[in-house]
């Protein structure tokens, strides 16, 4: 069952005789299983566009060759959080005729599940906007889909892998995050699976790497933001990741970690906190009622923190203490519930920043990139980064955004899968 | 009046009279002539200029006149020669405004003459023995006696510190008490430090007639922990700290001295924290500060628990279980993060399962006022590690009523120094946590060095 994909030899997927539309060269195929091992996910070289074709001899050569070394379907990346799991799909969008005919029915039928729908069960969701679309990956073309459930919903997904028969696919599933070891075994005894596991920080910074590379039409991958306090001129602008190292990597998920990147493979976790998204919504759940991330950030929009926390005024020219004036009675009567959730959110964020403006400070490294879920549909907290980034260090570091903030785990998990390092 | 011209014209008094001037001149000048408005070299500069004004207490408000018997002359000169030093009136004060409480030091002299006593006025006598004879005041004013500093020297004066403190919300009160015993007739200067001595200073003046010579909170703390170290704890050190902190058993509790201090990292745990890296005692820098100090745990712990006070909140938690609300690495890996070090037991994320409702309804108040404390506690240690690291400082000093009767935290700091530093940082801590700021007001009061 411990099946290595890339020496699966009973090909019900076999697909050597397709001819597939293949960037010219090699350099131009990230995540592919070359020998070169710098062709991965350089910055500018990486660009996968389909509009190259190749004739179907060398198409062919190049296909065997890469057959070899080309897992079976279906491909998945997997990071197991604490709060929410992360799973990137490829769908593959080049599948011949003949291919399709030998596909076994488990396969297409997960393939059906999930491309035709956007919400699974009761909590499932595929982020249809943050589709990429025409990638190029391995050899094969298709689109790669981004979907999230919360880990507490991970023994559902189980039974579902089960139920479809997963384990018969004798995939690898290729998995990062604490997750993958916490749930390792309900894996192999639930669902007859065995995971691959992997390092979430190599997966992230692997993951970052890959997809600023990969997006090329549509938004930029990267984004900054001019005028972060001024909500009239206040606008996200793209911001190329070439040369990006060094580079501050704060990943924002339950927890924080921080790391100085100076290469693809040379990096280091300089701190982490873990006052982050879980403390936000644990802390907002407990001091509003609410359930959902979604719920809490609505009512942050709507909320006044001032009233919350003891401001410069109140003290005199110290730091606010956030909180502050929750220790009188008559504050906590007269605050509401957005007020809270607000404070809450801009204490967090705010010591987040704080943070990673020393971690900056002591590595000398100007360019802080802020990933994980946290910030996903959190505009008040970017633009808080952005601001207190800019700010405390008087234009000197710049805070920078990425659209798929919080799969980068799940994303080099897959590419682990295809090019095993 | 000849005897008090004179002192007028010896300028090479030492020391300046920080003396904040309106008030006091008003109450001068309606004696005549005497002693008015000279100024004596004011140094550091308050923003006040200085006015010789020490001849108050011969002067008692109303008396005119310096003339009087042999006697009289005698006490003038020996009072004349004390005067050389530069040392203020009585009472001596130093006050620290913080955003939760008011720290107040109370120097009350023990080598008061029979002469002395009899001259004394009458609101000062009051003053010393409503200060001196109560632990408790009004409704919220606590001394803490167990911190009195007895038979200390200062000036050249010999007497006990007292430590008195109130919340900030009853500053009003304070403000009528001083002027219901007729405290700016006393025509003292009122050192104040701390944000309050901004946010009050109209409150003091307009009820209660008396200014404050505002000084500076950083500079006051320093000059405050320096001296009371010097001076030692009534014999004892003023510093301990924790040997084996992460061992439950074995941790014990020592003292020290702060030998050769410099350089250390100084963290100021008050409503809010300030960081400080102090190289001598006039040379630091405010390294940063967080916004999650005492204020954040008490106003969270109110919210979550319904507690109403500082003392309400530590004893919830120190019976409650953190690990309850709290995510920890093991919760999200099933075991150690090992590759990077992290064990299973650290918290990966703070309040991390009170998003889930089950969780929610199975957790104690108890358990919420402890992971408030923690999470603030490690927070703030995370921070000061990281100063520490970044300015290459060994010896973390943590100062600030966050840690007043909180052994809770005071062991977590130091677990959280020795272990992410792998030894290598200390955690030290001061018995007169949070009173270092007010003592460094009344030093600047007295513009003195510990007198042998």
């Amino acid at each position: 069952m411990a099946f290595n994909g890339h020496q699966c030899d009973d090909e019900s997927i076999d697909e050597d005789e397709t001819p597939t539309k293949q960037p010219r060269s090699n350099k131009e195929m990230p995540g592919c299983f070359i020998n070169e091992p710098n062709n991965e996910a350089a910055a500018s070289a990486g660009r996968a566009t389909s509009d190259r074709r190749t004739s179907n001899s060398t198409a062919r050569q190049r296909s065997d060759s890469v057959k070899k070394t080309r897992p079976p379907f279906p491909w998945f990346g997997m990071d197991i959080g604490g709060t929410l799991v992360k799973l990137v799909y490829f769908e593959p969008k080049d599948i011949t005729a003949e291919e399709e005919q030998e596909e076994v029915e488990n396969l297409k039928s997960i393939r059906r599940y999930l491309t035709s729908n956007t919400a699974y069960g009761k909590t499932g969701i595929r982020d249809v906007h943050l589709e990429l679309q025409d990638l190029t990956l391995c050899g094969r073309t298709g689109n790669l889909h981004f979907i999230r459930f919360p880990t507490h919903d991970l023994p559902a997904f189980l039974q579902m892998g089960r139920n479809k028969h997963f384990s018969s696919l004798h995939t690898t599933l290729c998995a990062t995050g604490g997750g993958a070891y916490k749930f390792e075994a309900d894996f192999r005894t639930m669902a007859d699976l065995q995971l691959h596991k992997l390092d979430e920080l190599d997966c992230l910074i692997r993951g970052v790497l890959y997809i600023d590379s990969v997006v090329s039409s549509g938004p930029s991958e990267c984004y900054y933001f001019e005028n972060p306090t001024d909500p009239d001129r206040c606008i996200q602008r793209p911001y190329t990741l070439e040369n990006p190292y060094p580079l501050l990597l704060v990943n924002i998920g339950s927890g924080v970690s921080i790391l100085a990147v100076y290469s693809e493979s040379n990096y280091k976790r300089v701190t982490g906190t873990s006052l982050g998204g879980g403390t936000f919504l644990g802390l907002c759940c407990l001091l509003t009622g609410c359930s959902t991330f979604e719920e809490a950030l609505e009512m942050a929009s709507q909320g006044e923190s001032t009233r919350v926390d003891k401001l410069v005024r109140d003290i005199y020219g110290g730091d606010y203490e956030s909180f502050g004036n929750m220790m009188s009675k008559d504050k906590r009567e007269s605050v509401s519930k957005e007020d809270l959730a607000r404070a809450t959110l801009v204490t967090i964020t705010n010591n987040i920043g704080s943070i990673t403006r020393m971690c900056a400070l002591n590595e000398n490294i100007e360019r802080v990139v802020f990933v994980g879920n946290f910030l996903r549909v959190n505009t008040l907290s970017m633009k808080l980064l952005a601001y207190a980034m800019d700010y405390w260090s008087k234009g000197q570091l710049k805070a920078l955004f990425l659209q798929h903030e919080g799969y980068f785990g799940a994303v080099g998990a897959l590419l682990e899968l295809l090019h095993p390092s | 009046m000849d005897k008090a011209k004179s002192m007028i014209d010896k300028k090479g008094a030492s020391g300046p009279f920080h003396v904040n001037n309106c008030q006091s001149q008003r109450g001068f000048h309606a004696n005549g002539s005497c002693c008015s408005s000279n100024t004596f070299g004011s140094s550091t500069g308050g923003p006040n200029s200085s006015t010789f004004e020490n001849m108050h207490h011969l002067h008692r408000g109303d008396d005119a006149e310096c003339n009087g018997s042999p006697a009289k002359r005698c006490r003038l000169r020996r009072r004349t020669e004390s005067l050389r030093r530069s040392r203020p009136p009585f009472p001596w004060f130093g006050m620290d405004i913080g955003g939760t409480l008011v720290k107040l030091v109370y120097f009350e002299p023990v080598d008061i003459t029979a002469e002395e006593e009899q001259e004394e006025v009458e609101n000062l006598k009051s003053i010393r023995r409503y200060l001196t004879s109560n632990v408790a005041y009004g409704k919220t004013g606590v001394r803490d006696v167990h911190l009195e500093l007895r038979n200390l020297t200062m000036c050249g004066r010999t007497g006990n510190l007292h430590f008195i403190r109130f919340p900030t919300q009853a500053m009003h009160h304070f403000i009528q008490m001083g002027r219901d015993k007729n405290f700016s007739s006393l025509h003292t200067t009122l050192c104040a430090t701390g944000g309050g001595a901004y946010k009050f200073e109209n409150d003091f003046r307009t009820m209660a007639d008396l200014e404050l010579l505002k000084l500076d909170e950083l500079d006051c703390l320093i000059r405050g922990l320096l001296f009371v170290d010097r001076v030692s704890f009534n014999g004892h050190p003023e510093g301990y700290y924790f040997q084996n902190p992460s061992d439950t058993e074995s941790c014990v509790k020592k003292t020290c001295t702060l030998d050769n201090p410099f350089p250390m990292l100084l963290v100021n745990i008050g409503s809010g924290v300030s960081i400080l890296a102090v190289y001598s005692e006039n040379n630091y820098k405010r390294v940063t500060g967080t916004s999650l100090g005492g204020g954040t745990f008490l106003g969270l712990c109110c919210l979550l628990t319904g507690c109403e006070t500082f003392e309400e909140a530590l004893e919830m938690a120190s019976k409650g279980d953190s690990t309850n609300v709290d995510k920890l690495v093991k919760d999200i890996y099933g075991g150690d993060y090992e590759r990077f070090g992290l064990q299973g037991s650290a918290v990966a994320s703070s309040f991390g399962h009170m998003m889930s409702k089950e969780k929610r309804d199975s957790i104690s108040k108890e358990d919420l006022a402890r992971a408030t404390l923690v999470t603030i506690t490690n927070n703030i240690g995370s921070i000061a590690r990281m100063c520490a690291v970044n300015e290459k400082i060994e010896r973390v000093v943590f100062v600030g009523n966050f840690l007043r009767i909180n052994t809770v935290s005071t062991k977590l700091l130091a677990y959280a120094m020795d272990f992410w530093s792998k030894g290598q940082l200390r955690a030290l801590f001061l018995e007169h946590e949070g009173y270092f700021g007010a003592v460094g007001a009344l030093m600047e009061l007295l513009k003195t060095t510990e007198d042998p």
